[in-house]
C-alpha cells in the first residue's frame, strides 16, 4: 500500500531530476556547441520591436500565437458551458476570508494591476507581452475575490457585456490580422510603421496584438476564476 | 559551485517536499516555491520572457487557484452542539474528546479541521445537506438518523433519567433531551420541573453547573457517543472508523478522557 503511494513521487522527483541534469548539461556547454540563434534575431530585429522574443511570437510566427489564443478561448468556452449551475441548484457558499487578506488584497491590487499593464504594454521592448501581463492582471483579480467574495465582484460587472468584450477582442485580433487584405498586402503583414526602436509606439503591430492578447486573457481568466469558485467543486 | 547549480540542485528536493508533504496548503506552497525556482532557472538560461510568464502563472495564479479549491475542499467541517468534555468552546478556542478525536482525523486525512457550533437539531440537518462533513457534540449511537451512517462507538456512555426531586413526581416518565444545555440549567436554576433523560456528558455538566439535587437514577447501560456522517460519505466513515480504532488501541483515547471528563 505504502509503496504504491511513493510510486508516483518517486517517479514524478526522478523526471523532475533528469529535466535538472539535462538543464545543467546545457549551461555547462561551450558557447560554440549552443545552438545559432542570430539568424532569428535578424529575422525578428526587421520588425522594429526591442524584444526579440515577442518580435518572433507576434511577428514571423504570428499563427502560431493566434492558434493558441484560440485554444484558450475554447477553453474559457468549454469552462462556461461545463460549469453553468442547472436552474435552481445553489451556489456554492462563500467562504468568509479574514480581515487581513481582505485589507492586503486591497493594497496589493493597484500595483498589481501596474505591474501587469506594464508588462503587456511594454511587451514589445523588455520581458513580457499580452500572455503574462494579462495573467498578473488576473492573479490581481483573483487575489481580491479571495479577499472580498467573487459575487461582490461579479455584481459590478454584467455578465453579457464581459462576454461580448471577450468575443470582441477575438474579433479584433482576427480583425488585424486580415486588415492588410484590403491595401492589397498580405494577411499578417504588419501594416503599422516599425517607429524608432526603443520607442513606446514601435515595432508595428506588436503593440496592438500585445494589447488585445493581454485583455483576452484577462477576460477568459476572470470567467473561468468566477465559474470555478461559484461551484462547490462538482459538474 | 554557481547559482544555476544550486537551483538545479534545489529544483528536485523542493518537487519532492511538494510531492510528499501531507498537509495541502504546504504541499501547494512548495509548488509555488518550485516554480519561482524554475523562472529563476529560466531566467540565467537567458529566457526572461519565459521566467515572466512562469512566475506569473506557477508561482502566483495557479497557487491562488489551489488555495481557494483547498479551503472548500481542504477543510474538514465539523458540525457541533456545545457539550462540555466533549465539543466546547471557551474563550474562542473549541476543546474536547471529540475535538480532539477529529483532529486526529484530520490531521490523517491532511485537512484543516473547522467545527461549527450550532443548536443539536440543526447539527443532522448540516451533515444532511451537505454543508458539514461530520456531524459530533455528544450524538447517541441508538438514535435515528434516516440518510445517515454512524460511526463505530468511540466513548460508551449510560442513560440517566434525571429528575428534580422536590419538583416533579418520581413516577413521571423521562424523554431523552435533545435541547441546548444551557436551556436546561438556566430551568433548573429557576426550579422548573425537570424529568429528562441524560447521557453522562450532559449529567455531569448540568450537575456542576447547578446545586440544585436531583433524583438520578441510571437506567440503560448500553449506550455510547458516535460521530455522524452523510450516508453517501463511506470513504469518510471507513477512515474514521479506522482512525477511532487506532486512538483506541494506542491508548490515546483513554487520555483524551482522562483530560477532558476527569
Amino acid at each position: 500500500m505504502r509503496v504504491r503511494h511513493l510510486a508516483l513521487p518517486t517517479i514524478a522527483c526522478t523526471l523532475v531530476t533528469a529535466f535538472c541534469a539535462v538543464v545543467w548539461h546545457g549551461f555547462s556547454l561551450e558557447g560554440s556547441r549552443r545552438v545559432d540563434v542570430s539568424p532569428w534575431v535578424e529575422s525578428a530585429k526587421t520588425l522594429g520591436a526591442g524584444n526579440v522574443v515577442s518580435s518572433i511570437i507576434l511577428g514571423v510566427r504570428l499563427m502560431d500565437t493566434l492558434v493558441e489564443v484560440l485554444v484558450f478561448a475554447v477553453a474559457v468556452l468549454g469552462v462556461r458551458y461545463f460549469l453553468e449551475l442547472p436552474h435552481g441548484r445553489a451556489r456554492a457558499e462563500e467562504i468568509p476570508e479574514s480581515h487581513l487578506v481582505a485589507v492586503s488584497s486591497a493594497i496589493l491590487l493597484p500595483l498589481i494591476l501596474v505591474i501587469g499593464g506594464y508588462v503587456t504594454i511594454y511587451g514589445h521592448l523588455s520581458p513580457g507581452g499580452g500572455f503574462s501581463g494579462g495573467a498578473i492582471v488576473a492573479t490581481g483579480l483573483l487575489l481580491v475575490a479571495a479577499g472580498v467574495g467573487v459575487e461582490r465582484i461579479s455584481a459590478r460587472f454584467r455578465e453579457t457585456a464581459l462576454e461580448r468584450a471577450e468575443w470582441g477582442t477575438l474579433v479584433g485580433l482576427l480583425g488585424l490580422l486580415l486588415l492588410p487584405i484590403p491595401f492589397g498586402r498580405l494577411p499578417l503583414t504588419d501594416l503599422l510603421p516599425r517607429g524608432t526602436p526603443g520607442a513606446l509606439l514601435s515595432g508595428g503591430t506588436v503593440l496592438p496584438y500585445n494589447l488585445l492578447i493581454g485583455t483576452k486573457v484577462v477576460l477568459g481568466s476572470w470567467v473561468i476564476i468566477h465559474h470555478f469558485l461559484r461551484h462547490r467543486g462538482e459538474i | 559551485m554557481n547559482g544555476a547549480t544550486v537551483l538545479l540542485i534545489l529544483l528536485p528536493i523542493v518537487a519532492g517536499f511538494a510531492l510528499l508533504h501531507h498537509r495541502r496548503l504546504l504541499a501547494v506552497l512548495g509548488m509555488s516555491v518550485f516554480s519561482l525556482l524554475l523562472a529563476a532557472v529560466f531566467l540565467l538560461a537567458g529566457a526572461p520572457d519565459v521566467a515572466i510568464t512562469e512566475a506569473a502563472i506557477g508561482a502566483a495564479l495557479s497557487t491562488f487557484v489551489y488555495i481557494l479549491a483547498i479551503r472548500r475542499a481542504g477543510r474538514l467541517v465539523v458540525a457541533a452542539c456545545d457539550v462540555p468534555g466533549l465539543v466546547h468552546e471557551d474563550r474562542g478556542v473549541v476543546t474536547g474528546v471529540e475535538v480532539d478525536l477529529l483532529k486526529l482525523l484530520a490531521r490523517s486525512a491532511g485537512l484543516d479541521l473547522v467545527v461549527q457550533l450550532m443548536p443539536p437539531d440543526e447539527v443532522m440537518t448540516a451533515v444532511r445537506r451537505g454543508d458539514a462533513d461530520v456531524g459530533a457534540g455528544g450524538l447517541l449511537a441508538g438514535e435515528e438518523c434516516p440518510g445517515m451512517a454512524r460511526g463505530p462507538v468511540h466513548l460508551p456512555t449510560a442513560r440517566f433519567a434525571v429528575r428534580r426531586r422536590h419538583g416533579g413526581d418520581r413516577s413521571t416518565a423521562v424523554r431523552p433531551f435533545r435541547g441546548e444545555m444551557a436551556d436546561l440549567i438556566e430551568s433548573a436554576r429557576r426550579g422548573e420541573a425537570i424529568a429528562v433523560e441524560l447521557d453522562l456528558a450532559r449529567l455531569l455538566v448540568l450537575t456542576r453547573a447547578c446545586a440544585a439535587e436531583f433524583d438520578i437514577i441510571r437506567e440503560r447501560e448500553d449506550a455510547g457517543y458516535a460521530f455522524v456522517v452523510a450516508e453517501r460519505r463511506q470513504d469518510l466513515l471507513q477512515r474514521l472508523t479506522a482512525e477511532l480504532e487506532l486512538a483506541r488501541r494506542s491508548g490515546e483515547l483513554e487520555q483524551l478522557v482522562r483530560r477532558h471528563l476527569a
